[in-house]
């Protein structure tokens, strides 16, 4: 654990604290908790960046014949049959 | 619409693709959406597809194209969410489906001057049993683009429950009803 300084907006602060009450928990278990929760969807959605840009590069570029190939759809010259 | 955040699903290998291509901004704001969520799940199946397909694509190709293809399939590796092993599980299943619906429901496909041979044809269909053997085992809805193919498996698995012991029925979700 490490002890910092944050400013917060003043209803996300009251809300906080109203939610410790509630739970008879410390206001810096609470604020832990949505930092977590904020930080791993924030994580997620980088991911889901990433991946995005890697599906636009693996598939970008390719005509339809040449998708039906990487779906598995092998098509071959019919003179070459 | 499906809600993106229902999922995980078990993506289809020309769902995966029909989703990383489409055009429709709904589904790039679908699949934004499912990536906050989820990771996309495919089938060691279509690993093996894709793979053998950028392969073929680099045999194929003029020397000056083979860099951009070899790029794509990094790409496409780098960007893998979770594959499905084909294990003992997965045979057992994959071969009663097999059984059930030994021949494909469509012929091979044709494009312009080129065509599927039947041997492909038959190759790819067993490909599909082994991924709705997948999506049954992991209890996850498949999301496909090939309707005929995944609804035959679907009312072969229906018409013999018992061939599938506290498995079933496969759900299936085709990638255009998503958005």
């Amino acid at each position: 654990m490490r002890r910092t300084t944050l400013t917060l907006p003043a209803d996300a602060l009251t809300q906080a604290e109203r939610i410790a009450r509630a739970r008879k928990v410390k206001l810096s278990a609470v604020i832990s908790e949505a930092l977590s929760e904020g930080l791993r969807v924030y994580a997620a959605a980088e991911r889901g960046e990433q991946v995005l840009n890697s599906y636009r590069t693996a598939f970008g570029g390719f005509s339809e014949e040449e998708v039906a190939i990487l779906d598995g759809v092998i098509l071959e010259s019919e003179a070459g049959h | 619409m499906v809600l993106p955040a229902s999922g995980p699903f078990l993506f289809d290998t020309s769902a995966e693709s029909w989703l990383a291509r489409s055009g429709d901004p709904q589904a790039r704001v679908w699949m934004r959406e499912y990536l906050s969520h989820h990771q996309v799940q495919v089938s060691a199946v279509t690993l093996l597809e894709r793979v053998r397909g950028y392969s073929l694509l680099w045999r194929r190709a003029r020397p000056e194209r083979r860099e951009s293809i070899e790029v794509a399939r990094t790409a496409y590796l780098g960007g893998l969410g979770r594959v499905w092993p084909i294990d003992s599980a997965t045979a057992v299943v994959a071969g009663e489906i097999m059984a059930l619906a030994p021949d494909p429901p469509t012929p091979p496909r044709r494009s312009h001057h080129l065509a599927e041979s039947r041997q492909e044809r038959l190759a790819r269909w067993r490909f599909d049993g082994m991924i709705a053997a997948t999506a049954l085992l992991v209890r996850m809805p498949l999301v496909h683009n090939n309707a005929a193919d995944f609804e035959h498996i679907r009312g072969a698995i229906e018409r013999a429950p018992g061939r599938f012991p506290k498995l079933g029925p496969l759900e299936l979700v085709r990638c255009t009803s998503l958005l």
